[in-house]
């Protein structure tokens, strides 16, 4: 029984646990690290400061950045639409009053993990086999895996937020639809609510990763400047970029508390947006043949031969390791974070500090870390870990602003040290929807191992982008299947988590 | 008299050991018996929330699997913990008593605003419920006023037989006295209490023992000793 | 309360379709007009997006006036991406790197070799090594083999002058990338990287195209005691121009040959010519046909670039 509770961390340690892994990490860094790239560090450094304001630059920028938010909103806006309702389809509750079993819910979950598991910029490279370049292919390439993990948390938001009056209503004879909507809706619309607001960050910066592959926008001058290493030109898109961000966070905040200011602001965006749609953005509806892409496909090729081709124990072992590293450090930093720092006061620069990190684009940070220490995986781990970690931060800051700090000056009051009342209070209170949160990542975060090929080139995401550059489709197809079933096994594995968790109090 | 709710035979784990019991319309009872002696899963195995291991449960002669929906609305039930819906107002939560009555687009609309207002009101005049309090988030209220807003709820589904699972703890005797009247007045009801002094206001009164029926009598026969017995441990 | 956050709801879809529908509209009128049909044209972006941008210009405003057709400029900067669009018709006329021409055409049936820079037909790869690493200037190709158990970093995967060309060589003297340290090649993504990621010290040698070498050199950005060169490859034919086949179809017979000859004129003599041709860094356009690129589509294959 000793042993039991001994090996049973409270939640709020365990949201600190996954920070053993930094010390290994740290540890390879300090051996791997060499000084050597401390001139580029600091030119990145003075190019923040001295951003270059040349303005056919400036324009070409203001231009991108035009279409990256154009992408951004209408990806964000039609799969938070798909996401409802699949989420809808994806949930134990709708089925279980409708059919009175839940064995549908189950079948769609599983049939929407296969949308998940292939990131933005693989889903943009198919999508662009069959219709070309075209604006809704990028738009397309967000919304698909977007839409399918949107449906899978607001599938368990729903089941989490399973209203006791569920089974009064039941009782009361209504259409289960009915039941549905006046039980359920309104017990998970304000988590819903919250969770799309988020994703709108997300969408952005997907947008961004996807100007990497011609669509223009922003993320393609941002490409380029980081390949040329101009970090001049590269500061003024990513200053650019971060006004964007806070703008619209500023917006979709007052969207929620002052909503006429709110409406009115986003109108005039909107218009100055569509407005100035002289864009170089290809929106017309595409039109595209399979047959071109069978063609490709269809050729001599032996899938069999292709199968053999991977060490697929090294590669999907490398997958994992740095999948797991990275969402251990991502999970671990910001609370980390706010226990060294604990102070209301100290949130604005802590979310300053994690909005920084989304700021920087995954292959930037990896190519920064890189200069200073040899490649290893632990290395690639860290740029992922940290480019996750403000997401991660940014979670963990909102749930805590919205919780309050009571609870810390409570314990303060009864004589806790400050650390102590900090673990005690607001971090133990986020702790539960932290974590289900942190699980959600782990599925990004392994797509997101497609965009650190720049170290030592491990892993399946590698040699995912590799297949496609050789157009080696049956390869590409093998490491696909691959995606799948570790997307598969992870969810697994985290809804039996979320199972003990107890899914209670998930906001986002 | 017609029977409402027949249980013949009925087991649930170790929780209730081989029941009979029949509720007739017109009959008001009353469940007595010590905390964990099995009153909660006898009356969620009358509203079908619990499902016996053994045994079977009738509604009007038909087996309760085989009920249309139409026909479990004329159960209702008062919850313990109430079972509001939170998020919603006053008259959204007393109107989803009427879900069984209406269709998807009357659900709808009651989403959107205030419908069915003078029913409502009526309801809640009923249960001693200011209208000022209408458009009120349930959130907002107290106890007893929460109370009152799943006892309208309950009127508002107009259910043939009432249940209710310890209805009167923690309120004060105003609106205790209030709650009872109102479940009183249901054409059948079945309420289990921690309160042997009210037993003349209902016609048969039941006994629950480690999970067993040991009481079934009209409430002038029973003795005080007999009341005690039923409370007392082991 | 309730009311509001309904209204917040309604107000958020609202905003969605609208924009959805303006977008639509006001977007995808433009480039969808057929009746003067638009030469699309792309490039494998190695250069910095200022000068892109500059460069692509014109360029453009050049063949626009030179054809007399509207000339439309589609960046793209990820390599399976332009051969990809290149392929379903979405860019009409590319400047490919080496490999990425020839998977661009055996996608592309019927696409041809217009041009290439004089400097392209004899093209050649530098190795850097870190000066740390103890890597001496070799003379011959078969010293490759001191790179064993050494990290070693490529550019882009699909760049011919990044990774092609210098893996070829090194394989001809007997040296797999499953010799090198880690049991693979780093991919830095692109040339400046490389030179970067060498001069830091994170990896020990590298292999970059020479004329990114060179211009890098020129303008102080390398710092000659810590990388420098220790081999440069033997020559072979690089980046080229390719046009899709249906040209002459949708812009009249004989346009193919318009565009090649309009490519062929630019010359220094006019101060347009001259920044676009000092921005490709080179003297003149040359011709160039299909069968210049068997050599690199041979590599490619060897090497399962090329399936």
């Amino acid at each position: 029984m000793a042993v039991q509770t001994f090996l049973k961390p409270a939640l709020p340690l365990l949201t600190l646990l996954p920070g053993l892994c930094l010390i290994p990490v740290v540890a390879i860094l300090v051996r791997d690290g060499h000084g050597g790239g401390l001139p580029l560090l600091i030119q990145f450094a003075q190019g923040a400061l001295q951003p270059s304001f040349d303005p056919n630059l400036l324009k070409n920028l203001w231009q991108g950045l035009q279409i990256t938010l154009v992408i951004a909103i209408l990806s964000w806006g039609i799969s938070s639409g798909l996401g409802v309702i699949l989420g809808f389809l994806g949930s134990r509750t709708l089925w279980r009053t409708v059919l009175g079993s839940a064995w549908p819910a189950l079948l769609f979950r599983r049939l929407l993990s296969p949308f998940r598991a292939i990131h933005e910029l693989i889903w943009g490279l198919l999508l662009l086999q069959i219709y070309g370049l075209n604006g809704w292919v990028a738009i397309a390439a967000i919304v698909i895996p977007y839409s399918a993990l949107m449906a899978r948390v607001i599938a368990d938001q729903i089941d989490c937020h399973e209203s006791p009056a569920l089974p009064v209503l039941q009782a009361t004879g209504g259409p289960a639809i009915a039941v549905l909507m006046t039980a359920v809706i309104p017990a998970v619309s304000s988590a819903i609510k919250n969770h799309i607001g988020h994703r709108l960050d997300c969408a952005l910066r997907s947008a961004l990763i996807l100007g990497v592959f011609g669509l223009g926008g922003l993320g393609t001058d941002l490409m380029l400047s980081l390949q040329s290493l101009q970090f001049h030109d590269m500061w003024s898109g990513l200053w650019l970029l971060a006004i964007a961000m806070v703008v619209l966070d500023q917006i979709l905040g007052s969207l929620q508390r002052k909503q006429r200011i709110g409406v009115v602001i986003s109108v005039v965006l909107m218009l100055a947006l569509v407005g100035s749609a002289t864009l170089n953005l290809d929106l017309s509806w595409p039109s595209g043949t399979l047959g071109s892409v069978l063609d490709v496909l269809g050729d001599d090729h032996n899938a069999a031969a292709a199968l053999f081709e991977l060490n697929w124990v090294a590669v999907i072992g490398s997958t994992l390791l740095i999948t797991l590293m990275a969402s251990c450090i991502a999970t671990a930093v910001p609370p980390l974070l706010l226990l060294l720092w604990p102070s209301p006061g100290s949130l604005r620069l802590q979310s300053l500090i994690w909005g920084a990190l989304r700021l920087l684009p995954t292959p930037l940070s990896a190519l920064l870390l890189l200069v200073m220490a040899k490649p290893s995986l632990p290395l690639a781990a860290l740029a992922l870990g940290l480019h996750h970690s403000g997401v991660m931060g940014r979670v963990l800051i909102k749930d805590i602003r919205e919780t309050g700090f009571g609870s810390a000056q409570t314990l303060e009051r009864g004589g806790a040290t400050v650390r102590m009342s900090w673990l005690y209070g607001p971090l133990a209170e986020v702790s539960r929807s932290y974590l289900a949160y942190a699980s959600y990542r782990c599925d990004v975060i392994l797509r997101d191992t497609v965009v650190v090929g720049i170290v030592g080139s491990a892993g399946l995401g590698w040699q995912l982008i590799d297949a496609l550059s050789s157009f080696h489709w049956w390869l590409v197809a093998w490491l696909v299947v691959a995606f799948i079933g570790l997307t598969l096994l992870g969810e697994t594995i985290t809804e039996r988590w979320q199972q003990r968790l107890n899914c209670k109090a998930v906001v986002l | 008299m017609t029977a409402l709710l027949e249980l013949h035979q009925v087991s649930l784990d170790q929780r209730l050991q081989s029941t009979s019991l029949t509720i007739r319309a017109d009959e008001r009872v009353v469940l007595l018996g010590a905390s964990g002696a099995g009153k909660t899963t006898l009356i969620q195995l009358c509203n079908g929330s619990l499902k016996p291991s053994k045994g079977s449960i009738q509604w009007r002669g038909q087996p309760f699997a085989s009920l249309t929906r139409h026909q479990r609305r004329s159960i209702g039930t008062l919850w313990q913990d109430l079972r509001l819906v939170e998020e919603l107002s006053v008259v959204q939560n007393i109107n989803s008593g009427a879900l069984g009555r209406h269709g998807l687009l009357w659900a709808l609309r009651n989403l959107l605003g205030v419908l069915d207002k003078d029913a409502c009101l009526t309801v809640m005049d009923q249960v001693h419920l200011e209208p000022s309090l209408l458009n009120r988030a349930v959130t907002q209220l107290s106890g007893g006023q929460r109370q009152r807003v799943a006892l309208a709820r309950l009127l508002r589904q107009r259910p043939e037989l009432g249940l209710a699972d310890e209805p009167l703890s923690a309120l004060d005797p105003v609106i205790a006295r209030d709650v009872l009247d109102t479940l009183l007045s249901f054409p059948g009801c079945l309420i289990s209490l921690h309160r042997p002094d009210l037993i003349h206001r209902f016609e048969r009164v039941l006994g629950l023992r480690n999970g067993a029926l040991v009481l079934d009598a009209a409430p002038e026969t029973i003795s005080n000793s007999q009341l005690e017995w039923l409370y007392r441990r082991s | 309360m309730l009311v509001r956050e309904r209204r917040a709801v309604l107000v958020a879809c609202l905003l969605t379709g609208i924009t959805i529908a303006a977008t639509v509209t006001s977007c995808g009128s433009g480039p969808t007009g057929t009746e003067s049909p638009v030469l699309h044209i792309g490039a494998i972006p190695d250069q910095n997006p200022e000068k892109l941008n500059r460069l692509y210009s014109s360029l453009s405003d050049e063949l626009s006036d030179q054809l007399t057709v509207p000339v439309q400029y589609v960046p793209v900067s990820n390599y399976p991406a332009a051969v990809s669009a290149f392929r379903t018709g979405s860019l009409d006329l590319v400047w490919f790197g080496g490999l990425t021409g020839v998977q661009a055409r055996l996608q592309t049936p019927g696409a041809k070799v217009l041009a290439q820079r004089d400097i392209d037909a004899k093209f050649t790869s530098v190795f850097i090594a870190n000066g740390a690493s103890g890597l001496r200037p070799i003379s011959n190709g078969d010293q490759l083999t001191n790179l064993k158990g050494r990290r070693l970093s490529f550019g882009s995967e699909s760049s011919t002058s990044g990774r092609l060309m210098p893996q070829y060589f090194m394989s001809q003297n007997g040296v797999e990338t499953a010799d090198l340290a880690g049991g693979a090649p780093g991919f830095s993504g692109s040339h400046d990287a490389t030179i970067a990621v060498v001069q830091s010290g994170a990896y020990e040698v590298g292999a970059l195209n020479e004329q990114v070498w060179r211009s890098n050199v020129k303008d102080g950005r390398v710092d000659p005691n810590k990388v420098s060169v220790i081999w440069r490859t033997p020559t072979y034919v690089d980046y080229h121009w390719v046009a899709r086949p249906d040209l002459d179809e949708r812009f009249g017979n004989g346009f193919t040959k318009k565009v090649q000859s309009a490519l062929l004129k630019i010359s220094p003599t006019t101060p347009r010519g001259e920044t676009i041709l000092e921005l490709f860094g080179a003297a003149q356009f040359i011709p160039a046909q299909n069968s210049d690129y068997d050599k690199i589509e041979a590599v490619g294959r060897q090497l399962g670039k090329i399936r």
